[in-house]
């Protein structure tokens, strides 16, 4: 399968030995091979998904990133806990997590407490992985995801007012090591952040260490196009681009002078299983597709569809 | 510090001054009354405010009773938050926020909230940033009544940079250690959405906490809206889920579907087309106005226009996920039959 995960990453890569035993909560055909049809949202999806290894404690926050951390709990990853921000640990969401107290997160849950106590527990350094989402990234991998100023806005009176730090600050100086999930683009993989809302290795070095953080930062950056890591000076380098892609591109959506790995590898396809378990978890593409499927079914049809796909976790 | 502080410190010890007492605004009395008669009461112009829940049992329709009354100026201290927010802004009601994220989860960004601050309108809205850990951290001052607490989050970011309330200090006991200091929120009035309530406002929450503990004891005033209204008999049955006491609380307000859009766990699952229909309309600004027009409404009307059918899907919806015990004893015994929708119809 993968060989994706370059050596010395070992996040991924017991998922990966262990793949033709993991059993998918979906009856599908032929489920440990190549899937035919796949959007590159559910590759990235998928690919997100490997970072968390089985047992460990995953931070994970709306959207993307909990997707993810759904798809790995249903599948390679059973005995992983997945902590949201809003005070659920360890639950079983038989379907899309839509925002960070949805209910779906009390299903099968170890843990229903605060925020001020998980993010506690988190600069405390008892989380192993976060995973995180971004609007611009810089060759160290600290993040912004609060404004875009563009060329004469401010913080006050921005270009793009984007939502502000979440959970992504925390996770990033804290957790274990952090993943980044964004979408490639070269306005977004800059020289300089508009502004710094989520600490990666800082200026590079010893940075971190320096400044006393609990987490190690980021480990890596997962995008549409590719997979990065960072070397020993905290720098990104590209690591594996997906199917289709080629290296020369995801220079071009890169600002900076990429570092590329001797030995790029290409991203695996996901597995039928992958794919199928993903459609099961968000029957209605609240997450996959971005589309606007829900608005167009109406309410009879969206809540019909989504008790029968929850059952079927359930019942797992 | 600014006077403004100064005087809404002032009113904070005037307001908790007598809370111990047998009459204090916070004795052992029914403090219980209408959505209309406590937003009037306790949500006044330039007030500050937080709102409980976050992305699931947010306070909405005590929301949208703000906007119908239209009040204006408020300065919004919280957390994350969702389409509560996003709405009151495109109303006119908020001038300034202090928290950690606006959006409107995965439907979209909030249109509104972009509008204001990128272009004014209706007018600006002036943001101040913290993190996630240091949103709960500004109430976890304020509960407890000191000037900051520490952290290591926000070091290393431009948080401190464009936020002047965040300060960052080397550990003045000696490790060396770069440490932000939150500063405390004590808001005017915290409103705050629960399972159910006694007459007292001892409240009780299901599910996750957010931070609604830590806000119901930093705000000088607290109105809590809930699904049901419970004898103190019922509250007695499951003390350890009672997170907001009644000596924290001056208002109870029992508003079924309270948290419409959104879920309400072990009552109801969130109406997912009803919000990404509010992410579509919100993108335009007269499509919201429209969008106003149809929905900001006394919330028994807004319910009628929800439709008891779809209201009766969410509930059965989140039964298949979650539970609370049922109620036993008072009004609402019929809940034991398993029928929630049946029940809480009878009891209106």
């Amino acid at each position: 399968m993968s060989d994706d995960h370059a050596a010395g990453h070992s996040t991924g890569d017991a998922a990966v030995t262990e793949a033709d035993a993991i059993e998918y909560p979906v009856a599908v055909e032929r489920p440990h091979e190549p899937a035919e049809d796949y959007s590159l949202t559910e590759l990235l999806a998928v690919t997100a998904a490997k970072e968390i290894a089985d047992g460990e404690l995953a931070f994970i926050g709306v959207g993307m990133s909990l997707i993810s951390g759904v798809l790995a709990k249903h599948t390679h990853a059973p005995d992983c806990q997945l902590v949201t921000e809003s005070g659920y640990v360890g639950a079983c969401p038989p379907g899309v997590v839509q925002s960070i107290s949805d209910t779906v997160l009390g299903v099968d849950a170890l843990v229903a407490t605060n925020q001020l106590q998980i993010f506690t527990d988190n600069q405390r350094g008892l989380f192993d992985v976060g995973i995180i989402g971004a609007g611009q990234i810089d060759r160290y991998g600290n993040t912004n995801s609060t404004v875009v100023t563009g060329d004469d806005g401010t913080y006050e009176r921005p270009k793009v007012r984007l939502p502000g730090a979440g959970g992504s600050t925390d996770i990033m100086t804290s957790c274990g090591r952090s993943i980044v999930m964004m979408r490639q683009q070269r306005r977004a993989f800059t020289t300089e952040l508009d502004y710094r809302t989520a600490p990666g290795h800082l200026d590079g070095g010893d940075a971190r260490d320096d400044a006393g953080f609990p987490g190690d930062g980021p480990a890596a950056v997962i995008t549409d196009m590719a997979v990065f890591r960072f070397d020993d000076d905290g720098e990104m380098v590209l690591s594996a681009t997906h199917p289709g892609v080629d290296v020369d591109e995801v220079r071009e959506a890169v600002q900076w002078d990429l570092q590329v790995s001797d030995d790029v590898a290409t991203t695996s396809v996901p597995t039928r299983g992958e794919i199928a378990t993903l459609r099961t978890i968000d029957p209605t593409d609240t997450v996959l597709r971005g589309s606007d499927y829900v608005y167009e079914v109406g309410f009879d049809e969206w809540s019909e569809r989504v008790m029968e796909h929850w059952k079927t976790l359930q019942d797992q | 510090m600014s006077q403004a502080d100064d005087e809404a410190r002032d009113r904070a010890r005037t307001a908790r001054a007598p809370t111990g007492t047998a009459t204090g605004p916070r004795s052992r009395r029914d403090k219980t009354t209408d959505l209309e008669t406590a937003v009037a009461a306790y949500v006044t112009d330039g007030a500050s405010i937080a709102f409980g829940g976050m992305g699931g049992r947010d306070p909405e329709a005590a929301a949208r009773e703000i906007v119908r009354q239209e009040v204006s100026g408020l300065a919004v201290l919280d957390d994350a938050r969702t389409t509560l927010f996003d709405i009151m802004v495109g109303a006119g009601c908020v001038d300034e926020y202090v928290g950690s994220w606006v959006g409107t989860s995965l439907i979209s960004q909030g249109f509104n909230v972009r509008r204001a601050v990128e272009d004014g309108i209706p007018h600006h809205l002036a943001m101040r940033d913290v993190s996630n850990f240091g949103a709960s951290l500004l109430f976890l001052a304020g509960a407890m009544d000191v000037p900051f607490v520490p952290t290591r989050s926000m070091v290393g970011t431009d948080v401190p940079t464009h936020n002047p309330d965040i300060e960052v200090i080397e550990d003045p006991l000696g490790s060396g250690d770069d440490l932000a200091l939150v500063p405390a929120a004590q808001p005017d009035v915290a409103v705050i959405h629960v399972q159910r309530a006694d007459p007292m406002g001892n409240a009780q929450i299901w599910g996750n906490v957010v931070n609604d503990h830590l806000k119901a004891r930093a705000a000088d005033q607290v109105v809590v809206t809930c699904e049901e209204v419970v004898p103190t008999e019922t509250i007695r049955q499951h003390p350890e889920v009672t997170r907001i006491p009644g000596y924290a609380v001056d208002a109870v307000v029992e508003v079924p579907f309270g948290s419409h859009p959104w879920h309400c766990y072990g009552y109801y699952y969130a109406d997912l087309p009803f919000y990404r229909e509010y992410g579509q309309q919100s993108r335009d600004r007269e499509d919201f106005l429209a969008w106003a027009d149809e929905w900001i409404l006394p919330h028994d009307e807004y319910l009628e226009n929800i439709g008891a059918d779809r209201l009766a899907t969410l509930e059965e919806m989140e039964a298949q996920l979650n539970d609370v015990p049922p109620v036993v004893g008072g009004t609402a015994d019929q809940r034991d039959d398993g029928d929630r929708g049946a029940a809480r119809e009878g009891g209106r």
